[in-house]
């Protein structure tokens, strides 16, 4: 594999580490999840270009859509977590009360 | 000829001699103590030029008409200031500023501590101008312009003591009911330009239509709510807020009768069109019966002669509807005198009492009020149609034509039984008001030695007792009354307006010392004002809002777009997760044994070709 792929893959990994280990704010982990899905886009984009793949060429905006509508369904979680307990520390989620 | 000359040039005299007051009002005549006595002098002398036009119309007998000044050519449509000086409107014009001017002395007395005594002449002159162009108007924009600017003068004069809850409520009404009427006579307008292309009345009725039934019924609609027939009636009694002397101008002689006289305007149209004829018989009817009904109970001195005045209004109404324009113009400037009177008197006996307007507490006023004793009771003889008074003139030649001509027997019967309660609730009037033993407080306040109040009610009482035969015998001849008929139908008014009276006299007398239970239904009725107030105030608009408030926000808004998707689907969810898990949010211990597994798994799992 080329440097570039593996730039890319290091990238993502270390996305990935900070999405499961983080200390205490929710909003850390949801940043980590932007990250992935960037370095995935940059990913996919090199790959067709470098490969002339035309065919597939629709697929980073499908994949930018998606993270978008999952960013979405993110936030709102952080919204009402936050609205129910004023802010978003991990530890107020050890009662699964509503 | 130099006597048609004069003519023209006297009316517009009198015209312009009605405004200089207003014109005055920036200089410092306005800020004068003596503008009231300036304004009632005008009116005096208006007065006096404008008979001198009547006079040489009743020696000559032709219509005249004044163009002056072309406003503006609308395609085809010419508008231009233009008088028209026929039968109806040259004999109203002195009738009118005959009232006007023994109201204003009558108000110089009565409003007499106002501070704001000159805005208030300012208003009745106004209202005084408006009206004469209503009358003189020779096209229906002229005519618009005066109809408008009386309701606008009503309003402004009902509403004169404004820190009063009520006579707002009241001068708000009566703007909402004549609009409704108002939207009557623009129909009528639109019709009149889209279809004859003109709003002059000679060529309105040169071109004759065949059905004219859509703007005669728009006129009708004008009419009802300008001259308070039933539907649009309840605004004349709460009209009552305003100050005695406004009530005796406009709600009296000249406002309301602005309607009718809008139907006597366009007689000439009415004549071949039998469903609206019906119509107006039956309103008429109807208007006359029911606020007799409800002037039978009432206890407010000026409410009840605010409905008398309607059911008068009925009358005239019905008079239209027999096809007698005449008659009814006739009974419009006959009952201009007596109504006028009634009034001030009401409100001289008002004033005396220190502001008592209930005559449950009035009495005893035939010995320490005699010349208001005398003008109320041949007042109200005059308007019972007492024979060879004002109103007989009028009164009686109406009924008798009723009765003579092949009519709706119904309306007729109506009308008769309306005239009976004329009678009964004048008499419940003297007999609480005057006679008896004395129920107000015994603070004696009671003065009538004021030279403007008894000149103004001296001469309207000459009016009340001489006008009818004046005016009767100088008028040219227009219909044929009607000559011979039985005797009974000719007593017959003369029958049912002594019945009222002695059936009113006798159950006064023997209920005076009876204890009043509670009141019947038919009472409740009556005192209510037949519940129509009570319905269409309250149940009409709260319908409205609240089916508006049900369909429109509750329905779409709340249930559509919030609850039946978004809400439920949420409100499921939460639920049925609350009862199913039993996870407890350990989230970073799930993160950290989910990298785990995975760093494991690709370490062992690594050994593949």
């Amino acid at each position: 594999m080329s440097v570039v792929y593996i730039n890319i893959f290091l990238a993502f990994t270390l996305s990935f580490m900070g999405l499961l280990i983080y200390r205490s704010h929710l909003m850390s982990s949801l940043l980590c999840l932007e990250g992935m899905m960037l370095s995935l886009f940059v990913m996919m984009t090199v790959t067709i270009l470098a490969n002339h793949f035309t065919l597939a060429s629709m697929t980073p905006i499908i994949l930018l859509v998606f993270a978008a509508c999952e960013a979405a369904l993110g936030l709102s979680l952080l919204v009402m977590i936050s609205s129910t307990y004023g802010t978003d520390y991990v530890q107020n989620l050890n009662l699964l009360q509503c | 000829m130099k006597v048609i000359n004069l003519l023209t040039s006297s009316v517009l005299v009198t015209l312009l001699m009605l405004t200089f007051p207003i014109m005055m009002t920036s200089t410092t005549m306005y800020a004068n103590k003596s503008y009231p006595q300036y304004v009632k002098t005008a009116t005096s002398y208006a007065f006096v030029i404008s008979l001198i036009p009547t006079m040489m119309f009743l020696h000559l007998g032709q219509d005249t008409m004044i163009s002056n000044w072309h406003w503006i050519t609308i395609q085809t449509m010419k508008l231009s200031l233009s008088f028209k000086l026929d039968y109806f409107s040259m004999i109203f014009m002195p009738v009118a500023l005959f009232v006007t001017w023994s109201i204003m002395e009558f108000s110089m007395w009565y409003m007499h501590s106002d501070p704001n005594i000159n805005r208030f002449f300012k208003y009745l002159l106004l209202f005084l101008i408006t009206m004469m162009i209503l009358v003189t108007a020779n096209n229906m924009f002229q005519l618009f312009i005066g109809w408008e600017g009386v309701g606008i003068m009503s309003f402004l004069l009902i509403g004169w003591w404004y820190g009063r809850t009520d006579a707002n409520t009241a001068a708000l009404q009566a703007i909402l009911y004549n609009r409704i009427g108002d939207v009557g006579l623009i129909l009528a307008m639109a019709w009149f330009l889209m279809n004859l292309n003109t709003w002059d009345l000679q060529q309105i009725f040169m071109t004759s239509n065949e059905n004219l039934t859509i703007p005669l019924a728009g006129l009708l609609l004008a009419a009802t709510g300008k001259s308070a027939q039933f539907g649009l009636h309840p605004w004349l009694p709460s009209a009552m807020e305003g100050p005695t002397p406004v009530s005796a101008l406009l709600h009296s002689s000249t406002m309301v009768v602005a309607g009718v006289f809008l139907l006597i305007r366009f007689h000439p149209l009415m004549e071949y069109n039998k469903t609206i004829q019906t119509i107006t018989l039956c309103l008429g009817a109807i208007t006359t019966l029911f606020t007799a009904i409800c002037a039978l109970t009432q206890n407010d001195i000026k409410k009840i002669v605010a409905f008398s005045t309607s059911s008068q209004l009925g009358l005239m109404m019905v008079t239209i509807g027999i096809n007698q324009p005449y008659l009814a113009f006739l009974h419009i400037c006959t009952h201009a005198f007596f109504k006028a009177m009634l009034f001030m008197c009401s409100g001289s006996i008002i004033h005396s009492l220190n502001d008592e307007q209930d005559i449950r507490k009035m009495g005893g006023l035939f010995k320490a009020l005699p010349f208001t004793t005398t003008s109320l009771i041949v007042g109200s003889l005059a308007l019972t149609g007492m024979p060879f008074l004002t109103g007989f003139y009028s009164k009686d030649l109406i009924i008798e034509t009723a009765n003579t001509s092949c009519t709706n027997a119904w309306a007729l019967l109506l009308t008769l039984v309306a005239t009976s309660m004329t009678a009964a609730y004048s008499t419940r009037i003297m007999f609480f008001a005057l006679l008896g033993q004395p129920r107000f407080n015994p603070i004696i306040t009671i003065n009538e030695n004021n030279p403007l109040l008894i000149n103004s009610i001296k001469r309207l009482l000459f009016g009340s007792i001489f006008a009818g035969f004046l005016i009767s015998h100088n008028l040219t001849p227009t219909t044929t009354p009607q000559m011979t008929m039985p005797h009974y139908l000719k007593m017959m008014a003369l029958a049912v307006t002594i019945l009222g009276f002695i059936l009113a006299l006798e159950l006064n007398l023997t209920m005076q010392s009876l204890k009043f239970k509670y009141p019947t239904n038919l009472f409740k009725f009556s005192n209510m004002l037949g519940y129509f107030p009570t319905i269409i105030h309250r149940l009409m608009p709260k319908t409205n809002l609240l089916m508006s408030q049900k369909s429109a926000s509750t329905l779409l808004d709340m249930i559509w777009l919030e609850k039946i998707l978004p809400k439920s689907i949420s409100h499921f969810q939460m639920k049925s997760s609350m009862i199913i898990s039993s996870q407890k949010g350990l989230i970073k211990l799930y993160f950290m044994s989910f990298m785990l597994t995975l760093t494991l798994s690709l370490l062992t799992l690594n050994f593949h070709e």
